[in-house]
């Protein structure tokens, strides 16, 4: 398990990105697999901290990975106003160039890329999970 | 993430290289922007070597093509292949962009 608290600041994005980087490697995840939850923290975070924390810029977000039964799972908890972000509105895929929007994508992408996510408000902490199965 | 720059005639050919995420994606439009700020330059986008990219570097990439529109310029995109490709599919981008197999052929596209 490798638990991560990082404040909700440009920056620490990356050493999130880091720390995935070597859980993965630790524990010889297929590149595709720690590919597609490097995405999917990517969205979640960027958009936690876009919606959740519009008030407090400090405010922590508390990350935990784990591998077991063939499962990667990330649960990401903070302490936010409460912000369901698989709630965000799918994406218009159809519209043309001048007209088309990447809200949205980020979600949809979170969605199609790892094989379980859900959202839970628990007092007053956001708690989202991530999981993407191991062997196809 | 790595960028590279090379000149073949009036086309500016950029490789990225690595990951593009919320973290590296401006560093990628800011390469664009300058590169489409330019006269009469067409820029090609080498993808051969991304390890993947998130919706953050989509952004970057939607509005260097509304950019190239805007001012007659071609933005080509290539070698956009495996995890890349995948990517682009299930965002609906592959029809968005001008996306061709190499990097000669995005270069005789764009020049």
């Amino acid at each position: 398990m490798l638990a991560i608290s990082i404040a909700n600041r440009a920056g620490e994005l990356a050493r999130v990105a880091d720390l995935l980087d070597r859980f993965g490697a630790e524990h010889g995840l297929d590149s595709e697999v720690v590919a597609d939850m490097q995405i999917a923290l990517d969205e979640v975070l960027t958009n936690i901290g876009k919606y959740a924390h519009a008030d407090n810029a400090a405010q922590q977000i508390d990350i935990c990975l784990t591998v077991r039964e063939n499962v990667l799972e990330a649960v990401i908890e903070d302490g936010g106003a409460p912000f369901d972000p698989l709630q965000v509105a799918s994406p218009d895929l159809g519209a043309p160039l001048q007209q088309r929007r990447v809200g949205g994508i980020g979600i949809h992408f979170v969605r199609n890329l790892l094989d379980e996510v859900s959202y839970e408000r628990t007092g007053d902490r956001n708690r989202l999970v991530l999981r993407k199965h191991l062997t196809k | 993430m790595d960028l590279r720059e090379e000149k073949v005639g009036t086309v500016t050919v950029v490789e990225v290289a690595g990951r593009v995420d919320s973290t590296t994606a401006p560093a990628l439009g800011d390469r664009l922007t300058a590169n489409l700020e330019a006269p009469k330059v067409h820029v090609v986008l080498d993808l051969g070597r991304l390890d993947y990219i998130s919706s953050a570097g989509f952004r970057i990439l939607l509005l260097a093509a509304k950019r190239a529109d805007e001012a007659g310029s071609r933005f080509v995109l290539c070698s956009v292949a495996g995890k890349v490709r995948q990517l682009f599919d299930l965002g609906g981008f592959l029809d968005l962009f001008t996306i061709v197999g190499s990097r000669d052929e995005a270069i005789a596209v764009a020049g």
